[in-house]
């Protein structure tokens, strides 16, 4: 079985490293000079920074990357995460951190709710598990069970962090999906070596199975021939397979075979790929002597104009920045119509990070935006259109065919799985 | 270099420039330090730096 995978990104290379182990011969072709896409790290200053991801994986060692990872041999040590915390203001009812702040624990945030919401939220936290919430987005859900601005900050600083998205933007299926997920395979973790020790795992089980990757090529055509895939065109050579995995998204694919996607039958695919909608965030780099966060796993931030949360990743692996220093990354949800602002929104990222981090020293190291063809998920959470294609053999993979409540590199993971299942059935 | 419209603020230039001359800030800004290298080039990934005419 001859498999060929168009881009080397995280979803790109777990497919070739899964098939190859299972004895396909795999060729995968990477436009850029690099491999892992947006979870890769990018050397700077000393600092392993990164294309893309945060150096963490939502659901840590227990989740579905993790044991997709140990299903293909993949040597990665993922290290679970102490704690998340949420900064809160010291006094309830200020809208910021200014006149100072106290950390709560990620489970401790009914303790900020009356007596009466208390039960309200321990009682559904019972009966959710049984029946499900559905046909509203979270933030609807939300003001309806329980009338109290705190749970809609925390829900978006939730939502900003893990996914990119306002609460009024995810469908609480979704939500409760991840929910099911967090009981399931519990917090986050962080890879040792950062995400590029995810990258290099993969990599070393490709090549040990004869796997090949040529990087800085670019695939310039997919072959379809009677609805089937046949193979792709790299720098006017053709290149045939029996299966052809692609990491570039439904839309970028699409475009790769738009001749073929001219049948009556591919409409109501094509009308499906408009509807999609990447999402947008920044991240903020910053290098400093003493911890800022102070432990290895998400800090909330509820209480500030955009962002969502911060990590530092130091605590887990200190190889990632240079020898007594921190590397601590923020992240913020950008809205669609702030995308023409960005500066104004990396502003107000700065302006908060002084709050979070008052009297603290920091050097902010790099500021690094992702929107439309370079986004954060090509796919926003929950809008995720599977990974089968209307060509038989052609499939799609990576953040934007995620698998069903899968946060981030979760649902890549899951959306491989899926893709695997078909394949090797 | 130049910077088209396709470029997102994404920083992977900026980490692969040997002379520090790229400054990002919602998009990448190509400093008085730029010799014209065109190493950056291939590392973008939306295609956004090209060498002026």
């Amino acid at each position: 079985m001859k498999t060929i995978v168009i881009g080397a990104g995280l979803g790109g290379l777990l497919s070739a490293a899964r098939l190859s182990k299972a004895g396909h011969e795999v060729e995968v072709f990477e436009r850029l000079p690099i491999t892992g896409g947006r979870f890769t790290n990018l050397s700077y200053k000393g600092f392993q920074l990164s294309s893309g991801a945060f150096h963490m994986i939502p659901h840590g060692p227990g989740g579905p990357l993790a044991m997709l990872l140990r299903e293909i041999g993949a040597d990665v040590d993922i290290v679970r995460s102490e704690k998340t915390s949420i900064r809160v203001p010291l006094e309830k009812g200020k809208p910021d951190y200014t006149e100072g702040f106290k950390d709560i624990s990620f489970n401790e945030f009914p303790s900020l709710l009356s007596y009466k919401d208390r039960m309200k939220i321990a009682l559904l936290t019972v009966s959710t598990r049984k029946n499900r919430p559905s046909g509203s987005t979270l933030q609807a859900w939300i003001k309806a069970q329980v009338n109290d601005e705190w749970l809609i900050k925390f829900a978006d600083s939730f939502c900003g962090w893990a996914l990119s998205l306002k609460s009024g933007e995810v469908q609480v299926e979704e939500i409760f999906e991840i929910i099911e997920n967090l009981y399931r395979f519990g917090g986050t973790g962080v890879p040792i070596g950062g995400c590029k020790g995810v990258i290099d795992a993969l990599e070393e089980v490709i090549f040990e199975n004869g796997g090949k990757i040529h990087t800085g090529k670019e695939v310039s055509k997919i072959l379809i021939d009677n609805g089937k895939a046949a193979g792709v065109i790299v720098e006017n050579k053709k290149y045939e397979a029996d299966i052809l995995i692609s990491n570039l998204g439904h839309v970028a694919t699409a475009l790769l075979c738009a001749e073929a996607l001219s049948r009556e039958e591919d409409a109501a695919y094509l009308k499906m790929l408009e509807t999609l909608k990447p999402s947008a965030g920044i991240k903020i780099c910053l290098a400093a002597d003493e911890p800022l966060v102070g432990h290895d796993g998400v800090l909330l931030t509820p209480y500030t104009r955009r962002i969502n949360g911060v990590n530092e990743v130091t605590q887990a692996d200190p190889k990632l920045a240079p020898p007594g220093k921190h590397l601590t990354m923020s992240h913020q949800y950008v809205a669609p119509e702030n995308v023409k602002n960005l500066e104004s929104e990396i502003e107000m990222g700065l302006a908060d990070l002084k709050e979070i981090f008052p009297g603290k020293k920091y050097e902010v190291l790099l500021i690094q935006s992702y929107h439309d063809e370079w986004p954060v998920n090509r796919a926003a959470s929950g809008t995720d259109p599977g990974n089968k294609t209307p060509f038989s053999g052609l499939y799609v993979v990576g953040d934007g065919a995620k698998g069903k409540g899968g946060i981030e590199v979760e649902g890549v993971a899951l959306g491989v799985s899926e893709v695997m299942g078909k394949i090797l059935s | 270099m130049k910077i088209n419209d396709n470029c997102v603020g994404c920083g992977q230039c900026a980490s692969f420039c040997k002379k520090g001359a790229i400054e990002v800030k919602g998009r990448a800004r190509v400093t008085d330090a730029c010799v014209e290298c065109g190493i950056c080039i291939p590392y973008c990934p939306v295609k956004a730096i090209e060498v002026p005419a």
